[in-house]
């Protein structure tokens, strides 16, 4: 300390250095998007100022939880063999759904990936056909095809699996463009088709990411199916809603119990699965892989140098073409025929009513008819265009609320900002436990305390806000460049200065990003927590579909997908310029 | 193995050209990576591209197996017009000459024998995925060339598990699976160290010769280039500066040309050092 004060005041450059130095360069576009950045900011604390949480009123509440919770009475569920078979309906039509949209993702995402795409329409095409699927709401899908086909599981199947198909060809298309090109090209050197470069360059390179990401959808699908029961597709989500709607709290409240359950096991048994998969073949992200990679490599070529001599199969070609049964292979195997047996228990347990796919043809024109023209209805534009504030106002100041504790969360959560191990731990325990639960069922509950309206809603979508933005923001601090925070370290910087000054910095434009994805995650939750009674223009969506006014279906739909592709729109271009 | 010629060069088979290269030139924007080279390898050749990085050897050899198409010149391999192929034809043509990678390229996460069987594709029709897609022939010769290379015993094992070396023998067993006339080579040992190169270079030389293959290979190693190869042609900034046999090549002969053309000091240091470490790798091994 005293040595720094015994140096001399550091002495203004000459001016003739300050102008022969570079200006730091003037973007328009960036000051744009910093204006607009502020701009959202402000609009996001008028908008938590105006859902009006306080905590007075929520301590004020709490009797009146009490209260609800005397009524209630006690927990109730459905007899054992009806909720085991709830149970398997509800997973095997999340699993069908989620699959069904892999499947159709798969070609998307070969036309939409820079890398195999056949030109540049083809690939503008599909990714419009992906952002497209992702703005409309699955409840939105699952009402029309309620209407549709016979009551029972294929809606919810369609309408997850068409919403599903958003995300997970974009994923899917990421993947494929951040594989290692020269497979690839070994391959078509080879005199390969751009069929078989695909399949044998590209797919087996992409696979581990792929499975990860239909795991992780398959997690928000089965959160995201219990808002399909209240527009009528069978399931747990029905039970509950039916429950509740007969003010039957304790059995409402059971089943509730029940979902939550449910996802956060389906949540840990995926990321078991991920690790299983990941973990020995290094595979997966390039980051993660190449940070794991080489070790792994070692580990596992270690034992096979050991035994330089050749195992007794390997005497001639014609005695190696039985594959030996080797440790590795029993794995992979079993792992193999598992997935296909849930796969099938899983279309199997949903007793699909096949032969609608003959009928529904017939039916389109009468239902298409039903949704056109679009029209307010009774209501009005002015009643409209205010519930839609609504529901933007919901999204900013959730999004706002779950800003910070998921800085805080997710940072502590990170390997390399943790300041412990067991730290480290319970920040992660503690964002599994805020994921599992289910924005639906927390905004039933908490609509059932704080009676109906924005609040709830906001409440509910920061919290699973949290969850959310806290594990992308501690994977993105783990994945920065380590160089920096040593260079720090070594320079002598305390552990905060080391975050602040290098593992933020490098985060930031992950950071952001992050948040996009949240404000646009957020606008489509709020849409659907109205259909719950949360706030915003799903209640109007409902009531709309409910009383069988189409045509109001419709121009709500309109409003959801222009609103959807603006933020879309926002998101993508602030991403672009903070690059 | 079927040869595509025409009349014209079929004419005299003891001295059969199959590689004639006529005034290509290829540009990458304002770069000219290959400037008017004129070039021609005949059958059974084993034919060194001597160069440093950047003189234009991979794109050359790129161009050989269609994976790059010259801005002007003709491209001739095994009597077609390389660049005018398309679809099945070329598919074809690239079937017939094989390609090892300076990195290797095998697909990491298939097991050893998947990686060497996709070097059949050309021959089949549609998609494979898995070992048991391939013909039951097909894979009893895949573990005939995995035999060749000395790599039997780890067919099973995934490709990303062997050391550089080795992963450079399983691109030999894949490019062998193609049954090809051609064998093209873009720097194949220099991502490994002397003791692998040294075998893998050995090899590469044995299986031309029992097949009678013919090579063309890119090396920035004057040393290795002079012991190894029957002809060595010199490339520097994308034109021809040396075209002998080495019979008729020494060391110094190879530096004093390339010294002669090294334009700057510092191009002229980075030939000497190359050569340099070569020394230093004969001297330990």
């Amino acid at each position: 300390m005293t040595t720094t004060l015994e140096r001399p005041e550091p002495t203004l450059p000459d001016d003739d250095v300050l102008e022969r130095a570079p200006r730091k360069p003037f973007s328009v576009e960036r000051l744009a998007a910093s204006l607009t950045f502020m701009a959202l900011l402000v609009l996001s604390a008028i908008a938590l100022r105006n859902v009006g949480i306080s905590v007075p009123d929520m301590i004020a509440s709490w009797d009146n939880a009490e209260n609800f919770f005397g009524r209630v009475g006690g927990l109730s569920f459905p007899e054992a063999g009806e909720l085991l078979g709830l149970i398997g309906l509800t997973l095997g039509l999340v699993l069908t759904g989620t699959l069904l949209a892999a499947v159709i993702s798969v070609p998307l995402a070969f036309l939409a990936a820079s890398n195999t795409t056949p030109g540049r329409g083809w690939r503008m095409t599909a990714r419009f056909l992906g952002v497209l699927a992702r703005a409309l709401p699955d409840v939105v899908l699952a009402m029309v095809f309620v209407l549709m086909l016979s009551l029972g599981a294929l809606p919810g199947i369609l309408a997850i699996g068409l919403h599903s198909v958003g995300m997970i060809s974009k994923m899917f298309a990421d993947a494929v463009e951040q594989i290692d090109e020269g497979p690839r090209l070994a391959i078509r050197a080879a005199g390969g088709s751009r069929l078989q470069e695909f399949t044998s360059g590209v797919l087996p390179q992409v696979m581990p990411s792929w499975v990860a990401t239909v795991l992780h959808r398959n997690d928000i699908n089965l959160r995201g199916s219990v808002v399909l029961g209240y527009v009528g597709v069978a399931g747990l989500g029905l039970e509950m809603s039916q429950a509740f709607r007969s003010l039957n709290y304790g059995l409402g409240l059971g089943i509730a119990l029940v979902i939550f359950g449910l996802c956060v096991v389906m949540e840990i048994v995926s990321s078991v699965v991920r690790a299983a998969m990941l973990g020995p073949s290094g595979g997966g992200r390039r980051t993660w892989a190449d940070r794991f990679g080489p070790r792994i490599v070692a580990a596992r070529g270690r034992p096979a140098r050991e035994t330089s001599s050749s195992p007794a199969w390997s005497a001639s070609p014609e005695s190696a073409l039985r594959r030996p049964w080797n440790a590795n292979r029993v794995r992979n195997v079993s792992a193999g025929w598992v997935s296909v047996i849930v796969v099938v228990a899983a279309v199997w347990v949903c007793d699909i009513a096949w032969g609608d796919f003959l009928t529904v043809w017939a039916r389109i024109p009468d239902v298409a008819v039903q949704f056109w023209p679009p029209t307010f209805g009774v209501y009005g534009a002015d009643v409209m265009f205010e519930a839609l504030r609504e529901t933007i106002a919901i999204a900013l100041a959730a999004t706002l609320l779950a800003l910070l504790p998921s800085l805080l969360l997710g940072s502590f959560a990170a390997r390399n900002v943790a300041p412990t191990r067991s730290a480290r731990s319970s920040a992660r325990f503690l964002l599994v436990g805020v994921r599992g639960v289910p924005e639906i069922i927390l905004a039933i509950v908490l609509i059932v305390i704080t009676g109906l309206g924005m609040q709830a809603g906001t409440l509910a979508l920061a919290f699973g806000g949290i969850g959310l933005l806290g594990k992308l923001i501690a994977d993105s601090l783990e994945e920065v460049d380590r160089g920096p925070e040593r260079a720090l370290v070594a320079a002598g910087a305390s552990r905060t200065q080391v975050y602040v000054g290098a593992t933020v910095p490098q985060g930031t434009r992950a950071l952001i990003g992050h948040s996009f994805y949240l404000l646009d995650t957020n606008i489509r939750a709020a849409t659907i927590l109205g259909v719950v009674g949360g706030g915003g223009v799903g209640y109007y969506l409902l009531n709309a579909s409910q009383g069988s006014n189409y045509g109001q279906v419709t121009a709500i739909v309109l409003m959801i997908l222009v609103t959807v592709l603006v933020i879309e729109g926002l998101a993508m271009w602030m991403r672009r310029v903070f690059r | 193995m079927t040869l595509h010629l025409t009349t014209e060069t079929a004419t005299a088979p003891e001295t059969e050209t199959v590689v004639r290269l006529t005034d290509v030139t290829k540009r990458f924007g304002d770069t000219t990576a290959i400037d008017g080279v004129s070039l021609t390898v005949e059958r059974g050749e084993i034919v060194v591209l001597l160069g440093l990085s950047g003189s234009g050897k991979s794109t050359l050899l790129r161009h050989l197996d269609g994976l790059e198409t010259p801005t002007s010149g003709s491209v001739e391999v095994l009597g077609q017009d390389v660049p005018r192929l398309r679809g099945r034809r070329l598919r074809t043509l690239r079937s017939d000459v094989g390609f090892i990678f300076q990195q290797f390229e095998l697909v990491g996460s298939l097991t050893v024998l998947e990686n060497v069987l996709t070097g059949a594709l050309a021959a089949q029709r549609g998609p494979r995925l898995g070992v048991r897609s391939y013909p039951k022939a097909l894979r009893l010769t895949a573990l005939r060339h995995l035999e060749r290379v000395g790599l039997l015993d780890r067919a099973y094992q995934r490709a990303d598990t062997l050391s550089g070396g080795q992963q450079q023998r399983v691109a030999i067993a894949r490019a062998l699976m193609q049954n090809p006339t051609v064998l093209l080579a873009d720097e194949p040992v220099a991502s490994l160290d002397p003791e692998s190169s040294e075998s893998v270079m050995s090899l590469i030389r044995e299986i031309a010769t029992d097949e009678g293959l013919t090579v063309v290979c890119s090396l920035h190693q004057v040393d290795l280039a002079i012991s190894w190869a029957d002809r060595i042609v010199g490339l520097r900034r994308g034109q021809v500066v040396l075209d002998l046999p080495t019979a008729q090549l020494d060391r110094e002969r190879v530096m004093e040309v390339y010294g002669r053309v090294a334009s700057s000091p510092a191009e002229l240091r980075a030939i000497q050092g190359v050569a340099a470490a070569d020394l230093l790798q004969a001297g330990q091994a």
